[in-house]
């Protein structure tokens, strides 16, 4: 057994971080998809031979944890026939994918003729095939009218391309981009390989296993410290998601139970609702990703992420619950029932660890429309990252964020630039700015909502919405308010008002339509009359907070700001 | 005479030529209340201490040029304590400056609150008025607002104001009219319209540096003019030139309008400097590293300073070109601790100068960087600055032992050997940063080493890179005064012309392009550039369609003057190719401008660095004798000798390990290297067994 040197493990952490990022930076300036290299939905990261997470670049959180069991499934489902210069695709969502449309990476490295390590980076691809462009399709019941599906192919085998597998699978996606994004993310792995076998060169292969299992270890023992600070027990919380794009009215409730036991933490999701028909239905892996983020949000954002980390963590989640459908069913909304899932976790949590958790987050809701530009003739297509983000929840001691957004992303994902919206979009910004009194009041106040205004500038547009939001407001905790509701509302040229439903398909909307979103503030946390009055003077005196609401929500008077 | 003044944070640093001399280099401590104090002290003691010595007023009267670099404005940005400011902006985005497109750096912190905008809401005030994406007037602008807008910053007592409107970039009308409106009414405020400092797309990078631009004006305009008026007391009537982050100089006529340009423009005279010293190899690139108490920067220089476009303080984008200097907490005053699961870390956290590492005797308990280097001897305890403070050598052992060696379970010397290297392996990563990460190898550039304690560490730092060959200058610690002589006036303007390249209208950007050339002229005409000394250098932004980031390439003037847009893109193909691994030029995938833009250079006259004399020394001669050091290749401590580095002279040998020191700066030559001094009396570090890398350094040496 080789000696554990201090030094040498703070050395390969350092680099271990290196790598990964190194890794991203690669997908970054190289993918041309907007989702990757704008909004950055897209994960790096490093594994060992047995598939226990070395070091990840997460750039959405959501995506944190969704390589790793890939990785295990892989190495079980290739049985030994794993060789230098192979790469493996692989996005299924019933052999621990998190979501069709993020297709991953991976590529095994290889020193002195052993497996050592792999290398991955998954990434949301701008289309995967299914029966509408982009992959969200409120209307699927079943898998294959969303995506189309690939469980683990090697489209290198031993450095020679599989030219027809190759083609098969492009074959089934629209567009070409994808394609090269697909590069960039093989790139990124090239660049991983040769830097770990440039570590292996450099310390030995008994250096590199005695060292990283240490890493876990330290890694280990800084969670465990972390959750044997949460009393002993069993808590239980809710959260519920609105309408599942068939059934108007319907409603459903993510249940868990968190039971601490000293160092080791589980979360049972056992109770909770049944799947549902259509494609709001999460899939094991986006649920566990979902519960790892939000519950590290609660512990010292130091701590490394690797396998050391989620050792002290169990999940339940059982198959045929909305968290976890069984084949085939739809599952691309599964991402977006990580606000609801984290509302059940911080609701459970917050009587027993209330310094650490947050009020209500905002969800999400967004929109996406396509149609031809008129001054250039060509297909645009915008998700509408303007309009989608609203506030955090407050906590002890510290605001919620302002006009943040969802928490799977926590404020990872960037709004398009004004002025860009304009060149790429046919569509014209009228308002963008924080939404008054939008914050949920409290001694901690949640984050603002945002309010957002275009005309939209191409005949016949398509629209699709997708979230929730517009039923129940981010909530509010321990005397705090809750925040607002999310909307979008259209306005015809013609005077008339349409407001879509949180999951819809709405076609031929008219030139010069209005759009008009709210996307609601995060809930407040703590008695609203305990707010430090001279934070509330600044607050009113900048309009974000009405004298109206300053003196019915908080009992402040704007002579007391003197 | 011609002086280069570098204001830190700690030690104001000159450098000074005269004809018939060898250069100079003398320190001062810095005097942050007003900065200019101590390069007024500097001034009367380099005088005092000339040979043969100078009045004051006959040593600033004869200085024909002084370049100065301020750190005024960064510090006021940092500390908040910038000018009271308002933005009349667009109706309905009055909050993108706060919003800062909604990012939270920080994903799983959620105690990570957003900063503080420099601008508060109730000073943010949106206007009737719009131009729509082509530069079209959609609806005029309305005065009446701009006048209730006026009457808010009269009253609330605004001494900055910054204006900034949707699509200026296309059509800057409505702010010009704005702008007449607000001088007329409020003269006395120092106003930023955001199409005459940064006429280009992207509204949140606009705004933010506007802003910015307006919140430190006033800050500058006053520093300027505590200088010159100091410096005009003491008989200095030459030319005074201000640094830039762009590594170039202007006259303080145009920094006075253009105070953002002085934003992080601290360590940009460095790599310039590297450039000088890299010359005598018949080189022109190389990185340059500079480590400082509390920080590292590394930067690359290929052909010249690699520039990015933009960058950020304290979390506000900054969008002006400026050199792409990478920034890394790690110093000598970094102090080591554990973390909760038992991993050594170095940094960020600083011991500064005050109180400083342990063994500076000014109540420092923590152990830093420089206490590790004392216990590993590359520190001279009776020799650091040239004597004048003596270290606490059990005073650092003894924090060593208590915070790092003790938890890990090792002696003191094996913990201090893991402080350095840990801290070497952070600054590795660092040069990664502006070297592998941005396409390049760092093993084909020279390492130039600047900073007191850089020559300590960089044998490490090249193992880890495997770059086999540094040059320590003999001017390492005052490096970028040095390069502050050797600036040119530069000047970087940019235009938005969004078109397909090919499709594009050839006269119009033609029209642009002239009309940068001609704003250029005159400002170079002003700040006394000839003619004939004025250079102009175009630059295209472009990306493939649909892409989101651009590429930023040099255009030659021919391929314009041809209009050839064929092998403009093929420019762009090679240079992307060159930064990301691919380009797309087999396919008939198409290439949009977004930016043009031009870099005008006029050329100063630069003063030539000194020569050595021939001697007929040996190296041998320079050996003050032997200390126990540690060898990192051996990972053991030995006896090595040591070198006094003010007696060893061009085309001296010293064979590794050594140590060689001076009064300001200490080399530590590791077992994997040798070194020569070449022609400029530099120290040339090579990798044992390379002598073919300092062949060419040696024509010219004496001995």
């Amino acid at each position: 057994m080789t000696k554990i040197d201090p030094i040498l493990l703070s050395v390969y952490a350092r680099t271990f971080k290196s790598i990964t990022d190194e890794m991203s930076m690669s997908v970054e300036k190289t993918a041309r998809s907007p989702i990757l290299c704008e909004a950055k939905d897209f994960v790096t990261g490093l594994y060992d031979a047995e598939g226990r997470m070395l070091e990840q670049t997460e750039n959405l959180p959501i995506l944190a944890f969704s390589l790793a069991p890939v990785c295990k499934y892989l190495i079980e489902f290739f049985d030994g026939d794993i060789n230098p210069g192979d790469v493996i695709f692989h996005n299924d969502v019933f052999s621990m994918g998190n979501q069709n449309n993020d297709v991953a990476v991976y590529r095994p490295i290889f020193f002195e003729d052993k497996l050592v390590a792999w290398s991955a980076a998954k990434g949301h691809q701008a289309d995967i095939g299914g029966n509408v462009p982009g992959g969200y399709n409120p209307r699927a019941t079943e898998v294959w009218q969303e995506a189309l599906r690939i469980p683990p192919v090697k489209v290198y085998d031993r450095g020679v391309l599989r030219k027809d597998v190759w083609d098969l699978i492009f074959a089934n996606i629209r567009f070409d981009i994808v394609e090269h994004d697909l590069k960039a993310q093989m790139g990124a792995c090239a660049v991983g390989e040769r830097r770990v076998q440039a570590l292996l060169e450099k310390y030995g292969r008994d250096s590199y296993d005695a060292h990283k299992a240490a890493l876990f270890d330290a890694t280990r023992k800084m969670m465990e410290a972390e959750i044997a600070q949460v009393p002993n027990g069993t808590y239980s919380g809710e959260g519920k998601v609105f309408f599942d794009g068939h059934n108007v009215g319907s409603e459903f409730t993510i249940r868990v139970k968190i039971t601490v036991e000293d160092k080791r933490i589980i979360f049972d999701y056992s109770d909770t609702d049944a799947q549902t028909n259509g494609f709001v239905n999460g899939t094991y892996t986006s649920s566990a990703s979902a519960t790892i983020l939000t519950f590290l949000q609660m512990v010292n954002p130091d701590i490394p992420h690797n396998e050391g980390m989620v050792q002290p963590i169990e999940m339940i989640i059982p198959e045929g619950t909305i968290l976890n459908a069984s084949y085939p069913k739809a599952t691309t909304f599964g991402n977006h029932l990580c606000p609801p899932n984290a509302d059940a976790i911080m609701r459970a949590l917050a009587p027993v660890i209330p310094d650490r958790v947050t009020a209500g987050w905002n969800n999400l809701l967004c929109s996406l429309t396509t149609g031809i530009h008129p001054d250039t003739g060509d297909t645009y297509v915008d998700i509408c990252f303007l309009g989608q983000k609203g506030g955090s929840g407050g906590m002890k001691g510290t605001d919620g964020y302002d006009h943040i957004g969802m928490i799977d992303a926590s404020g990872g994902l960037l709004d398009q630039d004004y002025e860009m919206f304009e060149q790429q979009t046919p569509h014209r910004l009228i308002r963008h700015e924080y939404q008054p009194d939008s914050a949920g009041a409290g001694e901690w106040r949640g984050g603002l909502g945002t309010e957002t205004i275009f005309e939209i500038g191409s005949e016949d547009t398509q629209m699709v919405t997708f979230g929730d939001g517009d039923f129940e407001p981010a909530f509010g905790l321990f005397g705090g308010s809750d925040g607002t509701l999310n909307s979008i509302t259209l306005t015809y040229p013609d005077g008339t008002e349409l407001v879509p439903r949180n999951k819809d398909l709405i076609e031929n909307v008219p030139l010069g339509t209005r759009y008009h979103q709210f996307a609601g503030g995060g809930g407040g946390y703590g008695d609203p009359k305990k707010r430090d009055p001279e934070v509330l003077a600044e607050e009113v005196s900048n309009g974000i907070i009405s004298s109206e609401q300053a003196e019915s929500a908080y009992g402040f008077k704007a002579e007391q700001a003197g | 005479m011609k002086l280069g003044v570098d204001v830190g944070g700690t030690f104001t640093d000159f450098f000074l030529t005269r004809d018939g001399y060898a250069p100079q280099i003398f320190k001062t401590l810095s005097t942050p209340e007003d900065p200019s104090i101590a390069v007024v002290t500097g001034l009367t003691d380099i005088a005092a201490s000339l040979e043969p010595a100078m009045s004051l007023a006959e040593f600033a009267g004869g200085l024909e040029t002084i370049v100065h670099g301020t750190t005024v404005t960064t510090n006021a940005t940092l500390t908040r304590r910038g000018a009271k400011s308002g933005l009349i902006t667009t109706e309905g985005l009055r909050d993108a400056l706060e919003m800062r497109r909604g990012v939270r750096e920080e994903q799983f912190n959620n105690r990570y609150t957003n900063v503080v905008p420099l601008v508060p809401r109730r000073r943010r005030i949106g206007v009737e008025g719009r131009i729509d994406r082509d530069g079209k007037e959609l609806t005029p602008l309305n005065l009446d607002d701009v006048r209730v807008a006026i009457d808010q910053f009269r009253e609330a007592g605004v001494e900055a104001i910054s204006i900034c409107f949707m699509n200026a970039f296309a059509n800057p009308d409505h702010e010009r009219q704005a702008a007449e409106l607000v001088r007329a009414e409020l003269p006395d405020a120092y106003l930023t319209v955001s199409t005459d400092l940064l006429p280009s797309i992207r509204f949140y990078e606009r705004v933010s540096t506007t802003a910015l631009n307006s919140y430190i004006g006033p800050i500058l305009a006053h520093y300027l003019d505590q200088l010159r008026s100091r410096l005009r007391d003491v008989g200095f009537d030459g030319l005074l030139m201000i640094m830039q982050s762009n590594g170039g100089v202007m006259s303080p006529e145009i920094a006075r309008s253009h105070a953002a340009l002085t934003l992080l423009s601290g360590p940009a005279a460095g790599p310039g400097a590297g450039l000088v010293y890299v010359r005598a190899h018949d080189l022109n690139k190389c990185i340059v590293v500079d480590m400082g108490g509390t920080s590292f920067e590394a930067a690359l220089v290929d052909e010249s300073p690699v520039m990015v476009n933009e960058g950020e303080i304290d979390r506000h984008k900054l969008a002006l070109p400026m050199l792409g200097i990478h920034t890394i907490g790690a110093g000598g005053g970094s102090i080591g601790w554990i973390d909760e699961g038992g991993l050594l870390r170095m940094g960020p956290q600083s011991a500064g100068a005050d109180p400083g590492p342990v063994c500076y005797r000014k109540g420092g308990e923590l152990p830093a960087c420089t206490d590790a280097n004392l216990v590993l001897g590359y520190l001279n305890p009776g020799f650091f600055a040239g004597g004048k403070i003596s270290l606490d050598m059990e005073g650092s052992r003894k924090a060593i032992e208590t915070h790092i060696a003790k938890p890990l379970g090792m002696d003191v010397e094996t913990a201090a050997a893991g402080m350095y290297r840990v801290v070497c392996n952070n600054m590795a990563q660092g040069v990664r940063e502006v070297t592998i990460k941005r396409g390049f190898d760092p093993r084909e550039f020279p390492l130039v080493v600047a900073g007191g304690a850089g020559p300590i560490h960089s044998c490490l730092i090249c193992n880890e890179l495997e770059i086999p060959l540094q040059i320590v200058p003999r001017e390492s610690s005052v490096l970028c005064a040095v390069g502050m002589l050797m600036s040119d006036m530069r000047h970087d303007l940019v235009r938005t012309f969004v078109a397909r390249l090919g499709e594009h209208d050839w006269d119009a950007l033609e029209a642009k392009i002239d009309e940068m050339k001609s704003a250029a002229s005159e400002m170079l005409e002003d700040e006394g550039i000839a003619e004939k000394d004025r250079q102009y250098h175009v630059k295209f932004d472009c990306r493939y369609l649909k892409q989101y980031h651009e590429v930023s390439f040099v255009v030659d003037d021919k391929l314009i003057a041809a209009r050839d847009s064929d092998a403009i893109r093929e420019a762009f193909h090679k240079e992307h190719n060159r930064l990301y691994g691919y380009s797309l030029d087999d396919g008939d995938v198409i290439v949009e401008i977004i930016n043009v833009r031009i870099q005008a250079v006029g050329e100063t006259v630069k003063p030539a660095l000194g020569t050595t004399e021939a001697t007929d020394t040996k190296a041998a001669d320079a050996i003050k004798g032997n200390r126990r050091v540690y060898i990192p290749e051996d990972e053991a401590f030995a006896e090595i000798p040591v070198y006094d580095g003010a007696m060893l002279q061009s085309g001296h040998r010293v064979e590794g390990p050594a140590m060689i020191e001076q009064v300001t700066t200490a080399i530590f030559l590791s077992a994997s290297f040798d070194c020569v001094l070449d022609r400029n009396n530099s120290f040339a570090l090579y990798r044992k067994g390379r002598e073919d890398l300092v062949e060419t350094a040696l024509k010219g040496a004496t001995a």
